[in-house]
């Protein structure tokens, strides 16, 4: 195992109304070398906050982030930075996750250097290879971010991820900002890269069929807590969390015009992360709800060998 | 059959400049038809509905064209009578509902301010009001009401700027992007309400939106726009199924379909698309387009009508129809 989050759970105390924002409920997953991991879920599941745990933006309230074996503490500075190097953030929104006033060029130097991974005589050709690999040409070095379109901006920011050459990458919603007919070329570029590189990949998104594209593995995520979690093929063919159906469900789908009806699949909303319902956190908006539901809290418990389930009517 | 409303040869462009953003827009609808109007950022998709309702953003303006709404030229009219048009017999629904609504106004008084505006005459303004919100879904009316925007999540907030639009029956609904900024499964109840909505009230619908799968089951036609022209427009099911202009194809095949098993490369489209003032007399897809030939950089292909559905191409995608 590469990666591995042990049950984890974040808290953000807000001071002035003395709640707090539960986050992370209690989160277990492993991603090995060479896979890929896809989250999916909606906003406020929790998905970005354990990007930014991983790479060490947050420490978490409780339990542990092990990376090869290593359990990662917000220790030292410079035990976080030889973390960091491994892996590496890729931020939804390239518009915002690059600085306006710095080239192109600058912007991935800088990495090299604060991570001191080349001769100072090195690094210039080590920027032109860097844009070549995430298809951008040399003279992109002296553009600004405001020069370049969106899905340039995001192959810049791979490129200066790879800069810190990481084992791990983990892209937040990577593709979400971009245009449609751009979409595919970078999806393409980080299958590639995977390949190219060896790269084991987080990939986060509420687009299960971005999701589902790249992923060897994938967690649904609700409120906090991992819902399923199986093989790619087996949560789409198969799902079995009722959260899961629904998701699945209410994917605009294009293959199948008019054959769609809009019937609603899920009522209701996500309940506040600063008031999760007791018991199972999906209960109150469940179509298979028992009474049982709003006591316990179900753990995610396997149904065969590579998918897990946490639901007490599904687990039986 | 008698179009509701009707763009004509629709230009806009820079006021300081003459930079054109969108070029000779020509759009039709009857009643009770929705028409989805898709297009990537920049295409000029937006700016075709800000201008139905003459809430073009500074610096921009119409150059040329007619936008006729039952039998009136809403360019040429006098503005208060827009006025009255907008908001009771065309209204419209943003993307982002925090900034369409008054984050210091109840919700209560933002509806009732509709009424007074359109000095429309109900017997009980107040329970008028609630039951809009009722049949948009929300909970507890009576404390909605009396709450502020900020109280609600982003999907109750669109329901209410939904409940706000369709509060004086308009003929005519624009949305613009309302559920870009939702979770999916809160997209789908707002696309099921709206759907809902419209057959019940024989509402015609303008949907503007990037997303292709959105539109798929909503709409009865789709209109494609690329660089501030319509390249293409067509019954839903011939856009989907039988995509004739090659940006249309590439647009559908770089999607990952949601409910197919297939993993293969992504079909792309190479390259971004151009800034429309840029574009002059040529095809401005030519550039990224795979069956370019001389013509397409030489002459610019115009919408052609053929049956109910038209492609601005010199070599449309043979259709399997």
């Amino acid at each position: 195992m590469t990666l591995v989050i042990d049950n984890v759970i974040k808290k953000y105390p807000i001071r002035q109304s003395k709640s707090v924002v539960n986050a992370l409920n209690g989160i277990s997953l492993n991603i090995s070398k060479g896979q890929t991991l896809g989250i999916v879920g909606e906003s406020g599941c929790g998905k970005s906050t354990l990007a930014r745990l991983i790479v060490g933006l947050e420490s978490p309230t409780q339990g542990a982030i092990t990376w090869r074996d290593n359990v990662l503490l917000r220790g030292s500075k410079n035990q976080w930075r030889n973390h960091l190097s491994p892996a590496q953030l890729v931020f939804q929104d390239p518009y915002s996750s690059l600085n306006p006033r710095q080239r192109i060029g600058e912007c991935i130097k800088e990495v090299i250097v604060a991570h001191n991974l080349r001769q100072k005589e090195e690094i210039d050709s080590r920027v032109t290879e860097l844009l070549k690999v995430v298809g951008m040409s040399e003279d992109m070095k002296n553009r600004y971010p405001h020069q370049l379109s969106g899905g340039q901006r995001q192959r810049v920011s791979i490129a200066r991820a790879l800069a810190a050459e990481p084992e791990l990458l983990i892209l937040d919603e990577p593709v979400s900002a971009l245009d449609v007919s751009v979409r595919a070329d970078v999806m393409n570029l980080l299958v590639d890269l995977r390949k190219e590189f060896g790269l084991t990949y987080l990939f986060i998104s509420h687009d299960l069929s971005m999701v589902r594209h790249i992923s060897d593995v994938i967690a649904v995520m609700y409120l906090g807590r991992v819902v399923e979690l199986g093989t790619w093929d087996e949560v789409l063919d198969n799902p079995q969390h009722p959260y899961t159906k629904a998701l699945i469900a209410a994917i605009p789908d294009h293959s199948q015009v008019g054959q769609m009806d809009l019937t609603v699949s899920l009522e209701g909303e996500v309940p506040s992360p600063t008031n999760i319902p007791l018991g199972c956190a999906f209960h109150v908006r469940c179509p298979i709800a028992v009474p049982n539901c709003s006591k316990m809290i179900p753990q995610l418990l396997p149904i065969k060998s590579s998918q897990s389930v946490a639901c007490s009517e599904v687990v039986k | 059959m008698r179009s509701l409303i009707s763009l004509q040869g629709l230009s806009i462009k820079t006021s300081s400049d003459g930079r054109s953003l969108t070029s000779d827009v020509n759009i039709s609808l009857i009643e009770g038809e929705a028409l989805g109007i898709v297009g990537e950022s920049g295409s000029g998709k937006t700016l075709t509905a800000l201008s139905i309702l003459g809430l073009l953003p500074r610096g921009v303006e119409v150059a040329s064209g007619e936008i006729n709404f039952n039998g009136e030229n809403l360019l040429s009219i006098d503005p208060e009578r827009l006025r009255g048009i907008r908001g009771k017999e065309i209204s419209m629904v943003y993307q982002d509902p925090m900034t369409a609504l008054n984050p210091v106004m109840t919700v209560g008084n933002q509806l009732l301010e509709v009424l007074d505006c359109h000095n429309h005459d109900v017997k009980d303004p107040e329970s008028h009001v609630k039951q809009s919100l009722i049949e948009v879904g929300i909970p507890d009316p009576d404390r909605a009401l009396k709450s502020y925007p900020h109280e609600f999540s982003g999907g109750m907030r669109q329901r209410v700027v939904i409940a706000m639009s369709l509060l004086l029956s308009p003929k005519l609904l624009i949305a613009d992007e309302p559920t870009t900024a939702l979770d999916v499964t809160i997209q789908r109840q707002i696309l099921s309400l709206v759907s809902r909505q419209r057959s019940r009230r024989q509402m015609s619908m303008l949907w503007i939106t990037h997303d292709l799968g959105v539109v798929a089951n909503l709409v009865d036609r789709v209109a494609v726009m690329y660089a501030g022209r319509i390249v293409e427009v067509g019954t839903t099911k011939q856009i989907f199924n039988s995509p004739q202009h090659p940006y249309t194809q590439g647009l559908l095949a770089s999607l990952p379909v949601a409910s197919s098993r297939s993993r293969n490369r992504l079909a792309s489209i190479p390259g971004v698309p151009p800034k429309p003032w840029l574009v002059g007399q040529s095809c401005s897809f030519a550039d990224r387009c795979q069956f370019a030939h001389k013509k397409c950089r030489e002459s610019l292909p115009l919408l052609d009508a053929r049956g109910t559905k038209s492609v601005a191409c010199f070599y449309p995608i043979a259709s399997s129809i």
